[in-house]
């Protein structure tokens, strides 16, 4: 029986992971509820219920800040894969906090009304006319909306049934939710609280994270502007020479209709892939080769570099392009994919090429 | 030029993450200097916002005693006790009566209206205004007692201290003398509008440019409760020209809805 699809699998590294992420959001809500207790004066204590709302909600933003970096660092240094790695169970946390912040609000600000709790979070502030007085709870639950399905939808089975690219722009709007959610803050919680650090706060978090990736889109985008005019008429590019190739590892190119290209290099052989994963479009250039098959550093999934079907009993598959060597030395990939499945011409730098 | 010009190096470190296989020495030695940092940048955090979170201001909601007052039941413009106290100004306290939850028009205190009575629930207070609050069936926290109330307490004269412009915000009483603190701003917009259409009354909360607060309980401009119009305002910078009246200990601001206007 082939396997339909190769879910990330739970090993030793994520319960660790998963346990510090624990003991970080442990020790954030702890902070915050005993200081958030004790720094008025005796009389003025804050109420628990209300503290616990704020505790939760500043948690979810601070955990969907975070995974919002991660891509972007994970392509700046390889130090950051592992948290790439791992990246999808702290989404999912993430979820689960906003969750409770959603539930506690519903709970403690909208139930035992007169109105059903959901109409009431929706109408009891009517302003929606209003620039400065709009509902901040209609952009939390937007947000919360988008990290449900989300959430619901992070496991590989449904990658795999509503095909990578529904999937991939689902996914997307995490960045919708992530604009919602700073709007839901700066209409609610910065218009409530007077102190100027909120506004600091939330400013350097929306910095960092736009900053991050507009800074890993430029990198990408001058690499790929240095590799214009390689391209040779006769559908063929010039990449690099054999040389510029660490083994096991690759250089990427990108192709004239802006997909990319990996060349990886197994001791003699150099052969070319398309350079995205199956999986969730990982770059297969920044992998390397392990065993003898390309191994995408984001996930783990697996591709034989001959002809990019991942070794049984896995069934996905990634085109291969062919190389040759070129009468000065230089590789060479044809820009032209080859079907799913069909070997690619390699070079052979210890003889000839193929 | 270089034709490699471009090219995208691939990292020189021999060992690559990956994650079903063991970690390699480079990223463990990473994480773990990373781990401590990380824990300290978020205990850090939870620290600085929570250090700077306004002060709740006063208020109390006492839910682990039961608080018994006697005095004059009253239904108008909201449910009151006014309870005799000579050492109190005027004479008297005025304790407001709101059910659990949010909806106090439930009561149906109609027929006991001016009758002495004993009340039990639990206490609400800020700044010495209190509140009790109290189970939905009567028979649960009110009966009638036989006690001599003076005149000026079980039916209180009015005393028209004039017409006035106060700025301000509309509060809801209850979470705003203590069940929720903080029980004001624009997050508690929505749970303040929510408890006033549920019957809770109404406080107009004024201050002065010197910061002395008073919070007075809002009526119509006849003395009557406020309707629904009034829910957009709740929890807004709003002034309105009014009418204050005293009765008993009670400071009552008396004004239409559209008498307020958003500042
Ligand atoms: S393994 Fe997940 S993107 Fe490649």
């Amino acid at each position: 029986m082939g396997v339909k699809y190769q879910g990330v699998q739970w090993n030793g590294n994520k319960v660790v992971y998963d346990l510090y992420m624990l003991v970080a959001l442990a020790l954030f809500m702890g902070v915050f509820m005993t200081i958030g207790m004790t720094v008025h004066p005796s009389g003025h204590q804050a109420d628990a219920v209300v503290l616990l709302i704020r505790a939760l909600g500043c948690a979810a933003f601070l955990m969907l800040t975070v995974v919002l970096t991660i891509g972007p660092l994970a392509r700046m240094n390889p130090r950051f894969l592992p948290f790439l790695y791992n990246r999808r169970h702290l989404g999912v946390m993430t979820f689960l906090v906003a969750a409770a912040h959603f539930g506690l609000t519903v709970l403690w600000y909208h139930s035992s009304g007169p109105l059903n709790p959901f109409v009431s979070l929706l109408v009891s502030n009517p302003l929606y006319a209003s620039v400065e007085g709009f509902p901040f709870e209609a952009f939390g639950l937007a947000a919360f909306a988008i990290l449900f399905v989300m959430a619901a939808t992070s496991h590989d089975f449904w990658l795999k049934t509503l095909s990578a690219s529904v999937w991939k722009v689902l996914h997307m709007l995490v960045y919708v939710a992530y604009g919602l959610l700073v709007l839901h803050i700066a209409y609610g919680a910065l218009m409530t609280e007077k102190s100027a650090v909120y506004v600091a706060l939330v400013i350097a978090a929306l910095a960092i994270v736009a900053g991050l990736h507009v800074v890993t889109g430029v990198r990408e985008w001058s690499r790929d502007s240095g590799m214009k005019g390689l391209h040779a008429p006769d559908g063929w590019i010039d990449v690099c020479a054999p040389e510029d190739i660490p083994d096991k590892r690759a250089v990427t190119a990108p192709l004239p209709k802006g997909d990319r290209v990996a060349v990886f290099r197994d001791g003699a052989k150099i052969y070319a892939v398309e350079n995205a994963c199956r999986h969730q479009n990982g770059p297969l250039g920044e992998g390397c080769i392990k065993d003898g098959v390309i191994t995408c550093p984001w996930h783990g999934w697996q591709y034989r570099p001959q002809d990019g079907v991942s070794p049984p009993p896995y069934e996905e598959r990634i085109a291969t392009h062919d190389v040759r060597l070129s009468s000065l030395g230089r590789v060479f990939v044809r820009v032209k994919k080859n079907p799913l499945g069909k070997e690619g011409a390699f070079i052979d730098v210890g003889g000839a090429a193929s | 030029m270089s034709l490699n010009k471009g090219v995208i190096p691939a990292e020189r470190d021999d060992d690559l993450f990956i994650g079903w296989a063991k970690a390699p020495a480079i990223d463990r030695r990473f994480l773990f200097s990373a781990a401590p940092l990380l824990l300290g940048a978020t205990t850090g955090l939870g620290w600085l916002v929570a250090k700077n979170l306004s002060d709740p201001g006063a208020g109390k909601w006492d839910t682990t005693a039961t608080h018994v007052i006697e005095g004059a039941l009253s239904a108008k413009p909201y449910p009151m006790i006014r309870v005799a106290d000579p050492s109190a100004p005027f004479g008297m306290r005025t304790v407001l009566v709101v059910a659990q939850g949010k909806c106090t028009s439930g009561l149906d205190l109609a027929a006991k209206e001016g009758i002495p009575v004993k009340a039990s629930g639990a206490l609400i207070e800020r700044n010495g205004r209190q509140m009790l609050e109290v189970p939905f069936s009567l028979d649960k926290w009110l009966e009638p007692v036989f006690i001599d109330m003076p005149g000026v307490v079980a039916d209180p004269p009015e005393e028209r201290l004039g017409r006035f412009a106060l700025a301000g915000r509309i509060m809801d009483s209850k979470c705003f003398f203590g069940v929720m603190r903080p029980g004001r701003g624009k997050t508690h917009k929505a749970c303040a509008a929510l408890c006033i259409r549920g019957g809770v009354p109404p406080s107009f909360w004024a201050r002065d440019g010197k910061g002395r607060e008073s919070v007075l309980l809002m009526t119509d401009a006849a003395g009557g409760p406020l309707g629904e119009d009034i829910l957009p305002l709740v929890a807004d910078p709003v002034s309105a020209d009014g009418e204050i009246v005293r009765v008993g200990d009670l400071l009552q601001f008396r004004a239409d809805a559209d008498a307020y206007r958003r500042v």
